[in-house]
């Protein structure tokens, strides 16, 4: 510690001004090519915005967590100053996920999974029907519900927070469960701490968000793959309720173990798909969305959203499958957004971010936000996808390498670390391990470069620095970290 | 270098008290313990022959007190000072000294005490043993006290939580316990409730060298852990006591009270009961030898009064701190009676009684109390016979106990006559090593002991020149000596052992292991101001409110020279070097609004003063000035992670990019110097914006609203409905009821809509009517079947939600088995305190038999003459069908038979309260 502060502000001063690259005057920054637009919020609407749906009629509905949703006309004006709010309903219980079905708008609250509809036409709902309240709340803050958009069955799937961080108060805290078209609630996924957002991935499979805490090392993102156990035993009591719906209640993991030691004991429990390492990526992983815009929203079809609370941002996700898993990979992709993002929604036009820092501080400073995030046309540079090999990793990128720097293994930085599966809130990044890169192969098409490494680790984050790479053009990387969270190395 | 850390979990399983009866036959030590120093336990205990280690047992042991070693030997090794025997004889029973004495090992397994007899024969280690208990008991006289259930229960909590059991083993049945504790004795065998609690309060006062630090516990406190220590004490009571609960702000008029329990004690311990709101009269008896006059000492928190055979003597009434007042009374020789009121209104609780007279200096009157068995139990106390205190007096000097612990008898301080071999002398062998010379002190060291001390005898002395200890070697046998390394790691040494980390607690769970576990020392010297270190040291510190752990006093004559140390090794962080030429008073602006709502709200999670904060209750945002060195400060906003790894403080200004350009034009070291600025006005600065909480007050104006969260009264899944007539209720989902009516104001909805949003929140307006818990709907067998208890849930009703009609007043929906109901409220007027009409409309496709409907329930329902019913003679109700009144499980009800057919069945009837 004997640099100076004053030396390091003006390193990061000169970053932005000199070291530009050629061809662009400035070095290009998240938004060239992904632009914000923020919506002027009128004062008479506090717009925590907890769920945010797109209504057959082409109004956006936005859900708060004081429980009100307001419909938004023209939602998509820009800049969007011809927007008009209309309240739609009032004095529901903290409403984390709306989804339109025919007439009906299906809104999960506090305590049940709610519809709606305006029956007289008069713009604001009137019927308010429970569509189920089998699972229970005590009166604890953090027994939060979150929805997710209907399935092909036409299910939503509800993630219900647990009483605090460590036990399960209530029934099916700490659980996923089903909610049938006809109102009946399947208990699907045990093992849930505390979610942040759920939704489905282009396969239609559903994941969530958990946080940091309890059994949860770092932030993360989870396969709610039916039947199993998502790591936190909290909840685990309710097995008794279940009526062996997804089976017997699974052995108890063993605290300040390790996540891939206890999945190899315990077959129900399923590890997180994607760890967000804490304060890299961000401290509060929240909603989730898919884009599956055809590539109205840039080169990433496919891959998955994740909003983080605290740093206001959201990040990128590559998934693949190996050994019938999901893993795979995140990326930085978009700060600045007004409010902590809490809930995503992905539409042709742009991905609309909703925002709130109540309770939990966030570095975008309005108590309350609603950004639309579009794509610019331009393509970024950067990592488009990372997939595990039996002996490293391919990754491919958004634009043709620079042979040279992509082929030169000083271009990369890898080290790899796991987390403490353990009881107490939390973990540091433990068992650390520096692998070696032998070699980096670029491949003919220039897009993509197979690296090969020798010191794998099976169950830790890899985290990779690309910082030597350039595109043809000379462009470094829009961001040049990945986290690759690699549960199961494939076998070929 | 430091220590290694060997194996953590070690754990002696079957130590600990060796139940030792009062008068132990004085057969020689057979024991198998040694002596346990808590750092050569955790850090040596597998080594042989280490330097450090001996040093370290070299200071614990008191080694230097008898062999003189010179100054640059001295300087390196950290003596710890034997306890203070001043008045040895007020704390540790006659009967504990006299076996411990004889044999110290067994007597207290782990004691750093040596054997001095060793090597004597029975018999006159018998005669010298009992001279030096003599000698030792005139010193002060034992105030017997025994501890009272309610103090033993808080006790517990306490030294399981404050930071005892840092050091010491866990005591609860089935705790773990590690070979690292420092040991006790059994405790009831050599204190009193009183001794202890004096010990407590002050520790630093009788053991100067602050291995045992101060805890910073207030007289409750002190006597609470001491009750928990010495539960099993069992103590003649020779006061019967009388307690009371209710609120008064002076002594109340007892006679006209009935007491809410009795008991018995052996001294005024007012912890009997509930901690505020509460009163207690003792009644005794007390003995006075001499007729003359007698002063009586009363001093209490709250109020308290003296009576002496019925007559006043001395008050001191009112709510306020801890004072006292005295009065005098002429008596007669023999036995009085007393009567001793006190009443106790909030916060913390004290009584003290004491007398003086003729013969007798200023002292607890707990002495004088007489129990109804007191001639037989005389004989069995302890009487010092002054021949053989006086022998014990030489004793105490020739055989070396005045080498070790200071004894001052009529002010003037024992000498040692015993003489020993300067340390210079010494040749790593034989002697106090292996303790089987004649007249050698017994240590019982273990082999790992004794060869670490005679590596670190034969360095010292064979080293031609003995090197200073580097500033970090002083650290690192500092916090070693002082098993600072049981709470705080610093750099790779020391931090919470694995097997006590579960017991280091917190009321913020969500700060995960900040919260609970002690910061650590690395670059403390970096971080924390000398002034404020210091303070630390003198006056412990509770900065940290979340955390159960505190920082007890060392004592900067003890650890004092950690600060200069920290201060060499830890580098100043470098000078930011920010200048402004922004106005003072602008730039402390700018930090406020960095500081609260508008800017990081920093005030979500720091507490500011004593403001609340609105998330979780992180550390105090007012002394951080004070505590913390600025330019540490600095960096340590643009990087939190780098001093405290997995913190979940964020960066504000990460990589140093600025989140508010609008601010300081966009500067990120002069907006963090801002917040610098204006913290450093610290209590006296204007409160951030977004402090407190402001009232978010829901009114219906035209239409009805609802507000559905955690109503208090109402259950988690309430729906409350405010409506324009200001007549508002509170509809329970969960059993499908009106909880609440109430009047006037709806709901404050800051609770729930200003940070996380937890607890129940009660109505705001007044008048409020709490209906009864239970379903308001039931199938009975027979109209005497009584009314289910279950809830609405177990019983198979469905809420099935509401639909919004004229004016938004909403109808409730719900299904009772097959039957659907409409449940719909109308304030009727808008005139003050208005009445309500409810309807309900049930239907079915089939007809339901034995359905009811339990309109009232209460204590009483009286009929008038207008077809209302009074219900508890306090609201009223008025049905429009046919009902019946019965009595049910001790209440009365007032039920409706309900014949629900296709056609709907309409009840209606209206609420007046």
């Amino acid at each position: 510690m004997t640099r100076t502060i004053s030396a390091v502000i003006l390193s990061v001063v000169a970053v932005a001004s000199t070291n530009a690259v050629p061809g662009f005057a400035q070095t290009p920054t998240e938004a060239d090519y992904y632009r914000l637009i923020p919506y002027d919020i009128p004062a008479y609407i506090n717009l925590e915005a907890g769920g945010i749906e797109l209504m057959p009629d082409g109004k956006l509905a936005v859900s708060t967590r004081r429980g009100d949703i307001y419909m938004i006309d023209e939602p998509f004006a820009d800049p969007p100053t011809s927007v008009r709010w209309t309240p739609f309903a009032k004095g529901l219980h903290e409403v984390l996920g709306i989804h339109a079905v025919g007439d009906w708008l299906y809104a999960t609250q506090r305590c049940e999974l709610t519809r709606l509809k305006d029956e007289d036409g008069d713009g604001k709902a009137d019927l308010f029907e429970t569509v189920n309240d089998d699972w229970e709340i005590t009166g604890d803050y953090h027994e939060y519900a979150f929805g997710s958009p209907p399935d092909a069955e036409g299910n939503i799937w509800v993630v219900l927070c647990l009483t605090g961080s460590f036990n399960s108060n209530a029934p099916y805290r700490g659980w996923c469960v089903r909610i049938t078209p006809d109102g009946k609630l399947l208990p699907t996924c045990s093992g849930i701490r505390s979610p942040g957002g759920i939704a489905m991935n282009a396969a239609g499979d559903v994941f969530y968000t958990d946080n940091q805490g309890p059994w949860n090392g770092t932030c993360s993102l989870k396969h709610l793959k039916p039947g199993s156990f998502q790591g936190h035993p909290g909840g685990n009591n309710w097995y008794d309720i279940t009526d062996g719906a997804i089976g017997p209640r699974p052995t108890e993991p063993q605290s300040e173990s390790r996540m891939m030691v206890e999945a190899k004991k315990i077959p129900e429990l399923e590890p997180p798909a994607v760890y967000f390492p804490y304060q890299k990526m961000g401290q509060s992983a929240s909603g989730i969305a898919c884009d599956t815009t055809g590539g109205k929203f840039g080169p990433f079809e496919g891959q998955l959203f994740v909003g983080d609370q605290t740093h206001s941002t959201v990040m990128r996700v590559f998934l693949e499958q190996v050994n019938g898993h999901y893993q795979g990979a995140c990326f930085p992709f978009r700060a600045g957004f007004g409010s902590g993002s809490l809930s995503l929604k992905m539409t042709d036009n742009g991905l609309f971010v909703g925002g709130t820092n109540r309770g939990w501080g966030s570095r975008g400073n309005k108590p309350y936000s609603l950004d639309r995030l579009v794509w610019t046309g331009k393509v970024p540079f950067e990592i488009h996808e990372m997939r595990a090999k039996p002996d490293g990793f391919e990754l491919t990128f958004t634009h043709e390498v620079d042979s040279k720097s992509a082929a030169d293994v000083a271009s990369y930085e890898l080290q790899t670390y796991a987390y403490i599966y353990q009881a107490s809130y939390g973990s540091p990044e433990v068992d650390h391990t520096k692998p070696t890169i032998t070699r980096a192969e670029v491949a003919a098409d220039k897009r993509s470069v197979r690296l090969f490494i020798d010191g794998l680790q099976e169950g830790h984050v890899h985290e990779l620095h690309l910082l030597g790479i350039q595109s043809r053009q000379g462009m470094p990387l829009l961001h040049q970290e990945a986290y690759y969270t690699l549960n199961y190395i494939p076998a070929s | 270098m430091p220590p290694r850390c060997p194996d953590a979990f070690s754990i002696i399983v079957a130590m600990l008290i060796v139940a030792c009866t009062l008068a132990v036959p004085f057969a020689s030590g057979q024991s198998t313990s040694h002596p346990i120093v808590p750092g050569f336990e955790r850090f040596y205990a597998q080594s042989s022959g280490d330097v450090a280690a001996g040093e370290l047992l070299i200071g614990e042991l008191g080694c230097l007190s008898c062999h003189r070693a010179e100054a640059a030997i001295a300087a390196r090794v950290l003596s710890k000072q034997a306890p203070i025997l001043d008045h040895v004889g007020l704390r540790v029973r006659p009967e504990f000294l006299r076996a411990y004495l004889a044999d110290p090992q067994k007597t207290k397994p782990g004691t750093t005490m040596p054997n001095l007899f060793s090597s004597v024969s029975e018999a006159e280690r018998t005669e010298q043993v009992e001279a030096l208990t003599h000698f030792l008991a005139s010193t002060g006289s034992l105030l017997e006290g025994g501890p009272v259930t309610p103090a033993i229960r808080r006790g517990e909590q306490l030294f399981h939580t404050v930071g005892c059991v840092a050091c010491h083993n866990p005591r609860r049945e089935g705790s773990t316990q590690l070979s690292t504790s420092v040991p006790l004795p059994e405790m009831e065998s050599k204190y009193s409730v009183p001794g202890l609690t004096e010990f407590l309060k002050n520790p630093l006062a009788v053991r100067l060298a602050g291995r045992m630090p101060h805890m910073n516990l207030d007289d409750t406190q002190a006597r609470e852990i001491a009750s928990y220590l010495l539960r099993n004490l069992e103590v003649a009571s020779k006061l019967e006591y009388a307690y009371y609960e209710g609120n008064w702000d002076k002594l109340p008029d007892f006679d006209s009270l009935t007491p809410t329990s009795y008991g018995v004690s052996a001294s005024f311990d007012v912890n009997v009961g509930r901690e505020n709101s509460f009163a207690i009269v003792f009644r005794g008896r007390f003995r006075v030898e001499q007729e003359g006059n007698y002063v009586f000492h009363i001093g209490s928190d709250d109020g308290s009064r003296l009576k002496v055979d019925g007559h006043e003597v001395v008050t001191v009434d009112g709510i306020h701190p801890f004072s006292s007042g005295k009065g005098k009374i002429a008596l007669q020789p023999g036995i009085h009676e007393l009567e001793v009121q006190y009443f106790e209104g909030g916060g913390e609780q004290e009584l003290k009684v004491e007398f003086q007279g003729k013969g007798i200096d200023r002292r607890a009157l707990e002495y004088a109390l007489v129990g109804s068995d007191d001639e037989q139990k005389a004989t069995d106390r302890f009487q010092v016979d002054p021949t053989l205190a006086a022998k014990g007096k030489q004793l105490f000097s020739s055989i070396g106990c005045a080498s070790c612990h200071q004894l001052r008898v009529d002010g003037k301080q024992l000498a040692s006559e015993r003489t020993a071999k300067p340390f210079a002398a010494l040749v790593a062998r034989g002697g106090c090593l292996s303790g089987t010379g004649a007249g050698v002190p017994r240590f019982h060291l273990n082999d790992a002991q004794s060869s670490s001390v005679a590596a670190a005898i034969k360095l010292l002395n064979n080293a031609t020149t003995l090197p200073e200890k580097t500033p970090e070697q002083a650290i690192t046998s500092t916090l070693i000596a002082f098993n600072c390394v049981a709470c705080h790691q610093r750099g790779e040494l020391g931090g919470v052992e694995s097997g006590r980390n579960a017991l280091f607690q917190s009321d913020q769970p969500e700060m995960g292991d900040e919260g609970r576990i002690p910061p650590h020392l690395t670059g403390v010297g970096s971080k924390l101001q000398p002034e404020w270190l210091k303070q630390v040291f003198d006056k412990g510190a509770k900065d940290r409110p979340y955390m159960f752990t505190q920082m007890p006093r060392f004592g900067s004559q003890n650890v004092g020279h950690l600060i200069a140390a920290f201060g060499q090794v830890d580098p100043e962080v470098a000078d930011h070097g920010i200048t402004t030429d922004i106005d003072e008073r602008h730039l402390k602006a700018a930090g406020r609004k960095l500081v609260g709502s508008e800017g990081f709200s920093c005030i979500k999670c720091h507490t500011w003063g004593n403001e609340k904060a609105t998330g979780i209750q992180s550390i105090n945002m007012v002394t951080m000035t004070r505590r913390l060195k600025e330019n540490w400060f600095h960096e340590y906003l643009l990087n939190p992670q780098q001093y405290r790894p997995g913190t979940r403080m964020p960066a504000a200004w990460p990589q140093g990019q600025v989140l508010l350009p609008t601010l300081l034009d966009g500067k990120a070291m002069t907006q963090i110097h801002s917040v610098w600025e204006f913290l450093s006005d610290g209590a006296k600065a204007t409160a951030p914006v977004g402090l407190g909480t402001d009232p978010i007050i829901l009114t219906a104006f035209d239409e009805a609203i609802i507000y559905r969260n955690f109503i208090e009264g109402a259950g988690p899944r309430a729906i409350g409905v405010g409506y324009p007539e200001k007549a508002n209720q509170a509809f329970d989902a969960n059993d499908l009821r009106i909880a609440l009516l109430w009047h006037g104001a709806f709901m404050d909805a800051s609770k729930h809509w200003i940070g996380r949003g937890p607890g129940f929140q009660p109505p705001l307006g007044d008048n409020i009517l709490k209906l009864p818990l239970g379903v308001s709907f039931a199938i009975l067998s027979s109209p005497e079947a009584s009314w289910p208890t279950a809830t609405a849930k177990e019983l198979g009703y469905e809420f099935r939600g509401y639909r919004l009609g004229e004016a938004r007043r909403p109808t409730f929906l719900y299904d009772v088995g097959k039957v659907r109901v409409e449940d719909t409220l109308v304030p009727d007027s808008k005139e003050p305190f208005t009445s309500a009409t409810r309807t309900l409309k049930l239907a079915t496709a089939l007809p339901v038999e034995n359905v009811w409907y339990r309109a009232a329930v209460g204590n009483s329902i009286e009929a008038t003459d207008d077809d209302w019913y009074i219900v508890d003679g306090s609201w009223r109700i008025r049905l429009d069908v046919e009902s019946t009144i019965r009595k049910s499980a001790g209440k009365v009800e007032l039920l409706i038979p309900v014949r629900v057919t296709s056609e709907a069945t309409v009840i209606t009837q209206q609420y007046a309260w």
